[in-house]
């Protein structure tokens, strides 16, 4: 976690920090509240804010929940640790932004006429029967629940730099309950409307932080200046056979780790949100200028110079704490740690405050996921577990009451996990594997790509081939996991995204099946492509 | 329908570049101008790679945006 301790004892930051958080607090409880006053009480209400969100809002959720704190501390990071070739994966960002209207309108068009909610409503409206509902709810939760957990640790950690040691449960309870009482009072609405101010804080503390440091170090000329001291290998491609960092695996993760954050249960309840693919194709706009701007030209900046400025002790050796510059623990901290260090002295007051903005922008690029995925979490456990399987003849304030315990129990037992996690030997190896599962989520959740492309556009595909293509892409993602260890499953890793490789598995049994078994009834097809005109 | 083709036409120039984007740029692409090994490039003082990477990004920036504007504008109003 961020070492803000160190950097708020140098930098003589005062009570402005927090002072910030209080009022950042207090907005978030009051649009909460606000959402709670104009809500209709309604299911669909509750869960898609009555279908009429506009532009500002939808665009600005979508973005808040695309980018979670890991990313926004991660990307910089990773440009410290491996160059310049990091930098290129900032052009899978407007890959996901032709996805929020190329798979995000066919989405709500369906939404709009078939009353759906959750991604299992369209796959299995479309395909029939309940086991297909089953395995788009699995893959569903095998991305939310994960994301959740890792979110709330983030948020105890940084209660915990900023407020003392012994203040990492308090922290996560705290930052939990203001974010499960606007979840609960206020559903979508209070999620969106929190999100707007969040998504606000993130991209203009991912931008101003690159600008800030550009300013700090004498403008353009002298910043680059710095960069090209960087060693020859922060300034090339990278070899596959080393690294990651090739050109092979960053083109397959611009093509398709994007799709897997776009067709995650919270993004595919925004696209049914939305209140018309005008709304949609401005959002996929203004994701696909703005969101990369943010980190080409503002934090990723900040983690290449800070390679300069702050260089390893020796670059050749692994980047932990005793090989870092003191005070820096790990390359995420990068980021924090030159602004804390940087912008007050260089602009005093308003420097300050913009540390101050930057910190809370991590805290609330960690909340905007957490709160997305715990309304989503509820939706999916509801709509395709308990009102298809429990409860079939469920009222809908039933079914809307269940949502909202879910969410409770959700985030109890995602702060038990995560404070075992801090307290005990079992929990520590617990998170372990949640955080091993963290970095798999986007892999599982691609494997509903295949069966939405399919709906929106091929409608060639059969209930059994989809079934087996998503169990074969999340069974892939899951060997590579168990074989980790093996010398193949490394280098495999490094020359192709997992989530493109599970995904090429997913379509060739799914095309395979779907040539053998029962088709989708012509008059059926025919009525979704109705519905999608 | 005549306009449909033109549209057809224009979506597949679109997607064409678009694809090419990503091999050029985050893709093979980059091999071109800063390989493994090879001496650090500077256009105008400035790592050669950053430049590729935010020139690409801007190509597919444009085809996203000529796409809303020329493409799914239109769909959405037949719609």
């Amino acid at each position: 976690m961020v070492n803000l301790n160190f950097f708020l004892s140098r930098a003589d930051l005062g009570n402005t920090p927090y002072v910030v958080l209080i009022i950042y607090l207090i907005i978030l409880l009051a649009l909460g509240i606000f959402g709670y006053i104009r809500s209709k009480g309604t299911e669909e209400d509750y869960y898609l804010a009555g279908r009429g969100q506009g532009l500002l809002v939808t665009s600005l959720t979508i973005m808040a929940t695309f980018f979670s704190g890991v990313a926004l501390l991660g990307f910089p990071g990773m440009v410290y640790e491996n160059g310049v070739s990091a930098m290129f994966i900032a052009l899978n960002l407007p890959v996901a932004g032709a996805a929020v209207y190329l798979l995000g309108n066919g989405i709500r068009k369906l939404g709009q006429a078939r009353g759906y909610v959750t991604p299992g409503d369209m796959i299995a409206g479309y395909y029939g029967g309940s086991g297909v509902r089953i395995v788009v709810a699995i893959l569903g939760m095998l991305y939310v629940l994960p994301y959740i957990i890792i979110q709330i640790k983030a948020g105890g950690g940084l209660a915990q730099q900023l407020f003392g040691e012994n203040m990492f449960n308090l922290g996560a309870a705290a930052l939990s309950a203001v974010t499960l009482l606007y979840v609960l009072v206020g559903g979508m609405r209070s999620v969106a409307w929190t999100d707007v101010l969040q998504g606000i804080l993130l991209l203009s503390g991912a931008l101003l932080a690159g600008i800030a440091v550009i300013i700090s170090l004498g403008g353009i000329e002298p910043f680059f200046s710095k960069v090209a001291d960087l060693d020859a290998k922060q300034l090339t491609m990278h070899d596959p056979k080393e690294s990651k960092w090739n050109p092979w695996w960053i083109l397959t993760f611009c093509l398709f780790a994007s799709l897997a954050s776009i067709v995650q249960p919270a993004q595919w309840m925004r696209f049914y949100a939305a209140k018309s693919s005008k709304t949609l194709r401005q959002s996929a706009m203004i994701f696909a200028i703005i969101l990369p701007s943010c980190f080409l030209f503002g934090v990723m900046l900040v983690g290449l110079v800070g390679r300069a400025v702050h260089p390893p002790i020796d670059p050749n050796l692994e980047l932990v704490a005793s090989n870092l510059p003191e005070g820096l623990n790990k390359p995420s901290q990068i980021a924090v740690f030159m602004l804390g260090d940087q912008l007050p002295a260089m602009l005093g007051g308003l420097g300050i405050i913009l540390v101050s903005v930057i910190m809370v922008a991590i805290m609330a690029a960690s909340m905007s996921t957490a709160d997305s995925n715990l309304h989503a979490l509820g939706g999916v456990l509801t709509r395709d577990i308990y009102d298809k399987f429990i409860n079939p003849s469920a009222t809908e304030k039933q079914r809307t009451m269940v949502g909202r315990i879910v969410i409770v129990l959700a985030t109890g037992l995602a702060l038990l996990v995560v404070s075992l996690g801090e307290n005990t030997e079992f929990g520590k190896g617990l998170l372990e594997t949640i955080m091993q599962f963290f970095f798999l989520a986007m892999a599982f959740s691609c494997q509903l790509v295949p069966p939405a492309i399919d709906i929106l556009y091929v409608r060639k595909g059969t209930r059994a081939g989809a079934i087996a293509g998503m169990c074969t892409g999340g069974a892939v993602v899951l060997a590579t996991y168990l074989f980790s260890e093996k010398e193949a499953t490394q280098y495999l890793k490094r020359i192709i995204d997992l989530g493109c490789l599970a995904i090429i598995f997913n379509v060739v049994v799914f095309t395979i099946v779907s040539t053998i078994t029962k088709k989708v009834d012509p008059s059926h097809i025919e009525r979704f492509k109705r519905d999608l005109s | 329908m005549k306009k449909e083709s033109k549209r057809g036409k224009l979506a597949t120039a679109l997607i064409v570049i678009f694809l090419f984007a990503l091999v050029m740029g985050p893709g093979p692409g980059s091999l071109l101008i800063n390989p493994h090994g090879s001496e650090p490039k500077f256009w105008l003082g400035v790592p050669a790679l950053y430049v590729w990477a935010v020139f690409w990004f801007f190509v597919e920036a444009g085809v996203i945006l000529i796409a809303a504007q020329f493409i799914w504008k239109k769909e959405d109003k037949n719609g």
